[in-house]
């Protein structure tokens, strides 16, 4: 409910005095009295439409029946929601809805029975059960037969005999179920923004479509999953997961796949995932999850190719072999290389005790610290960097005026954030996107860059100079004389980018009171990701001269914050406590010497073999297949598929999946959130901090010894504050690294990033493993950018 | 392609939403019809999706979705002419010329429209071909009255 003054109206509801604030609806407040008032096209959080009619009440002194949904209350307000006349109107509009809705399961006599025997094993002519819907169960509709006590409908029966439409990879569309109620409309062009549907067609004929019939993909559908998640009916509905049934449990847990990090419910029946999103249960918070979160968990979870037993590799054949003898044979061969023959590279898509428990057994049992995440950034110092700037809350994004993302395609790598910049464009916020090729995002902005590909550094260096003179602002006299030198006509050239542009940059931005940059990651794949973080900062140092300026880092992966907060990183232990300084923190807390040394990171492991000394590695997840890793002595890979890499491995253990996890994420805000299980791994699979226990066990290591995976959160939390401090705090001067400009056009070497791949799981590529992600990715074939 | 970009610029600088059932009616007016591709344009131009600017030009009957036949066909299914049959008429011209109103014959020789009312119920059931009035249609007379126009 919102009140913008914060006065209280006293109503009356069914005889009950109740105070709401000014402005809220009939329905909110009856909502807040406890009083269940039917409705079908509202959606908390949308617009209210008054399209069902279901919500009428009746109110003393005014005309008619007017709608729950979209009346505000008055002071004094007399309402009464359940009066038999407007229970019989109600029910009499249910009939004219359902006249367009097959409703054999709805008012059948059986169907109190009809759930218990349809499970039948009798090979005879009866009917056990209709099944024409996949919501049957999880349907409003019945829910409010059931309500209005609905026995027959009256009206001739029209059926809109349309074609299902199957032809999309996530979900089908039967629109011959569908009522109307505009929820997937709306939440699709008031809250996604993504324009696929639309009502098409009046009257009788009206139909929820798009343009010329074409397929959502065409229509530039993003598979977010809202208006699947929306529909109460089965009119949309996921393909995994049809005609499974209703499910019976539902877990809140953590999305994993990107640094957003959602909280999702995950819906099970048995041992199976059903599907996520908001039913049962609470709808999902933020509003809605991407395609990742929505349709991928369940498909990796459920794959067929995972495997479920240790293998070990006997000339490129897989052998199970069982859990005892497999940690006999690793721990065998770890005792020989043990130290820095010894490396282990984890997975960003991993929980903290994880990553924790994987960098202190390479530090602790191995006694190495080559430990590291894959892929990496070339800047090692990033996320301590990063770490020493304020975090920008998602939902706080909606409150800036201006927006300025660079170098990102957050549509496709954090489309919730993106999301938030969407609502922001719509608030009336200016939006300056720039990055080197076309996206979605362009869609939302108001002044749009595209420069050329490498050129980030000397496109900041524009904006930089100009900022320096249009605001006046000092900076300190190194970086002053710097941006003396460089010349505006050069930098022109070589980024694609007109002054006339970059001064209009600065003019949307200096009406600004409070300004975000959000910076995209292909700023820090870059080789110059150096001199474009100390240039970021720059602007941000001098935007909050005159501006409230926040900066928000779109880092991929899921927890790679909290993994390299924890420990996995070659140069820092826990908490970013440099190795090289020999910080006693940590050795006392573990009661070892750990070496002062650097340790590898992944690219040093794998591109200098054979010949660093470096013989032995354990892999989390997956890596890009690299020809050296078969020079590597003993190799073990914990992954939940067999994949490329695994051809060089000597051991392969299978891996629990995120929704069979324990554990905590640190996610882009810096929060910590929780994951919990929703189902029970295969029964072979043990999870990694177990493995490495065991392996410590049979290495007669008594200082790394867990039981519990809620231990290691214990010891963690007990040297290391999880709840990150997110108050200002002070960043540290930044040197400006000048990149050359002068070098003519022609002559630059040109640095292609290509777009990363968003859509991977610890390293697995789930457009590889998932066909229908494949179809996708083939059929969008660069048309989105 | 461009070019209607460029026409748009000219008669609808403010780009305003608002703007787009004139600048349907303009392309209906320049191209007798409503090409998919200019909805595509039209959408850039405005920042509406194409969806929606489909769901707004199918709401309102002026719009079409194909060109236009050599000779358009006006039924009217108003009161009188509802009375008087004027469905059969419509079906048997449907069967006769082999497509449903709102679309146009594959050898461009007719499109077809059912309208409400043509202003002359005394004669119903009416037709109209291009400009001329049909009046007091029956099903033989249709064949007779089609084959006069090529």
């Amino acid at each position: 409910m919102k009140s913008d003054k914060g006065i209280y109206i006293s109503v009356e509801i069914d005889g009950k005095q109740i105070q709401v604030p000014e402005g809220s609806t009939v329905l909110d407040a009856a909502t807040s009295a406890g009083i269940y008032i039917p409705t079908l096209c509202y959606l908390k959080g949308l617009k209210s439409y008054g399209g069902c009619r279901l919500c009428i009440v009746e109110i003393k002194n005014m005309i008619g029946y007017p709608t729950a949904c979209t009346t505000p209350v008055t002071n004094e307000m007399e309402i009464s929601t359940k009066s038999p006349e407007l229970q019989s109107i109600r029910r009499e509009i249910l009939e004219l809805i359902l006249s367009e809705h097959p409703y054999s399961c709805l008012i059948c006599n059986d169907k109190k029975e009809c759930q218990d025997f349809m499970y039948t094993t009798r090979k005879v002519t009866v009917t056990t059960g209709c099944n024409f819907c996949t919501s049957n169960g999880g349907c409003e509709l019945q829910d409010l037969v059931e309500y209005l006590d609905l026995k027959d409908i009256r009206f001739p029966i029209t059926y809109r005999n349309v074609q299902a439409i199957k032809n999309n990879p996530f979900y089908d569309l039967d629109y011959n179920l569908c009522i109307l109620c505009g929820r997937c409309v709306r939440i699709c062009n008031e809250e996604r923004y993504s324009g696929v549907l639309a009502f098409v067609q009046r009257g009788n004929s009206t139909l929820v479509g798009t343009a010329f019939g074409e397929s959502q993909i065409e229509a530039g559908c993003e598979y977010c999953g809202a208006c699947v998640d929306v529909c109460p009916t089965g009119s949309l509905s996921e393909k995994m997961g049809s005609w499974v049934g209703v499910p019976t449990d539902s877990t809140t847990s953590t999305c994993i796949l990107c640094s957003v990090g959602c909280r999702m419910n995950i819906n099970t029946k048995g041992n199976r995932i059903v599907n996520i999103g908001p039913r049962p249960g609470k709808r999902t918070e933020p509003d809605q999850l991407c395609i990742r979160g929505k349709f991928i968990p369940a498909d990796i979870t459920h794959h067929p190719e995972r495997i479920i037993k240790p293998l070990i590799n006997k000339n490129g054949a897989w052998l199970e072999i069982t859990w005892d003898q497999a940690i006999d044979i690793i721990t065998k061969h770890f005792k020989e290389f043990s130290g820095n023959d010894f490396g282990i590279i984890g997975s960003a898509h991993d929980t903290i005790e994880n990553s924790y428990a994987l960098q202190k057994f390479c530090r602790v049992v191995m006694g190495s610290n080559n430990i590291d995440l894959s892929p990496t950034y070339n800047d090692r110092s990033l996320f301590k960097k990063v770490h020493g700037f304020q975090p920008v809350g998602i939902d706080e994004i909606i409150g800036f005026d201006a927006i300025f993302i660079i170098g990102s395609n957050a549509s496709v790598s954090h489309p919730i954030i993106e999301n938030r910049v969407r609502k922001a464009y719509h608030h009336d916020a200016k939006i300056i996107t720039a990055h080197s090729h076309l996206n979605r995002t362009y869609q939302f902005s108001n002044e749009r860059i595209i420069y050329h590909p490498g050129s980030e550094n000397i496109f900041l260096l524009q904006i930089l100079k100009d900022l320096k003179t249009a605001q006046n602002i000092k900076f300190p006299k190194d970086i002053s004389d710097a941006l003396k030198l460089i010349d505006k006509k050069h930098a022109s050239t070589a980024t694609g980018i007109k002054q006339a542009q970059i001064r209009k940059i600065i003019e949307s931005l200096a009406p600004a009171k409070k300004i975000l940059i959000i910076a995209g990651d292909t700023l820090f794949k870059s080789s110059s990701s150096n001199d474009n973080f100390n240039l970021l900062s720059n602007i941000h140092f001098a935007l909050n001269k005159f501006a409230d300026c926040g900066m928000m880092f779109l880092v991929d992966d899921g927890n790679r914050f909290g993994a390299t907060y924890t420990g996995m990183h070659p140069e820092y232990l826990p908490g970013f406590l440099e190795v090289r300084n020999g910080e006693k923190k940590w050795s006392e807390a573990w009661g070892i010497d750990i070496s002062p040394v650097s340790g590898l990171s992944t690219d040093e492991m794998i591109s200098n073999l054979p010949g660093n000394n470096f013989k032995s590695l354990f892999l989390k997840g997956d890596l890009p297949d690299h020809e050296k890793l078969n020079e590597l002595e003993f190799f073990v890979q914990q992954n939940m598929f067999i994949t490329e890499t695994s051809k060089y491995a000597d051991i392969l253990l299978p891996a629990y999946c995120f929704t069979e996890s324990n554990g905590h994420i640190i996610n882009i805000e810096r929060n910590l959130k929780q994951i919990n299980p929703a189902v029970h791994a295969p029964e072979f699979i043990k999870p990694t901090w177990q493995i490495l226990s065991n392996i410590s066990r049979k290495l007669k290591n008594k200082s790394f010894q867990y039981r519990k995976t809620n231990e290691i959160y214990e010891e963690i939390t007990a040297k290391l504050d999880l709840s990150i401090d997110k108050t200002s705090r002070k960043t540290s001067k930044f040197v400006l690294s000048m990149p050359d400009i002068k070098i003519p056009l022609k002559k630059r070497k040109i640095e292609m990033i290509p777009e990363p791949d968003y859509f991977l799981y610890q390293g697995n590529s789930m457009s590889k493993l998932i066909p229908d992600m494949k179809q996708l990715i083939d059929k969008k074939g660069g048309k989105h950018g | 392609m461009s070019s209607l970009l460029n026409t748009l610029g000219k008669h609808f600088p403010e780009c305003s939403k608002g703007d787009l059932i004139p600048i349907l009616q303009h392309v209906q007016h320049q191209e007798g019809y409503i090409p998919s591709n200019t909805i595509r344009e039209i959408s850039e131009y405005l920042n509406i999706s194409c969806s929606t600017i489909y769901g707004v030009a199918t709401f309102y009957s002026q719009f079409k979705f194909n060109p236009p036949g050599r000779h358009s066909i006006k039924i009217c299914l108003g009161t009188a002419c509802h009375v008087q049959g004027g469905d059969f008429i419509l079906s048997a011209l449907q069967m006769e010329i082999g497509i449903t109103p709102g679309s146009t014959t594959e050898d461009g020789r007719f499109d077809l429209e059912r309208v409400a009312c043509l202003g002359c119920c005394a004669i119903a059931p009416v037709m109209m071909v291009d400009n001329d009035i049909h009046s007091r249609l029956s099903v033989i007379k249709l064949r007779q009255i089609l084959s006069n126009y090529e």
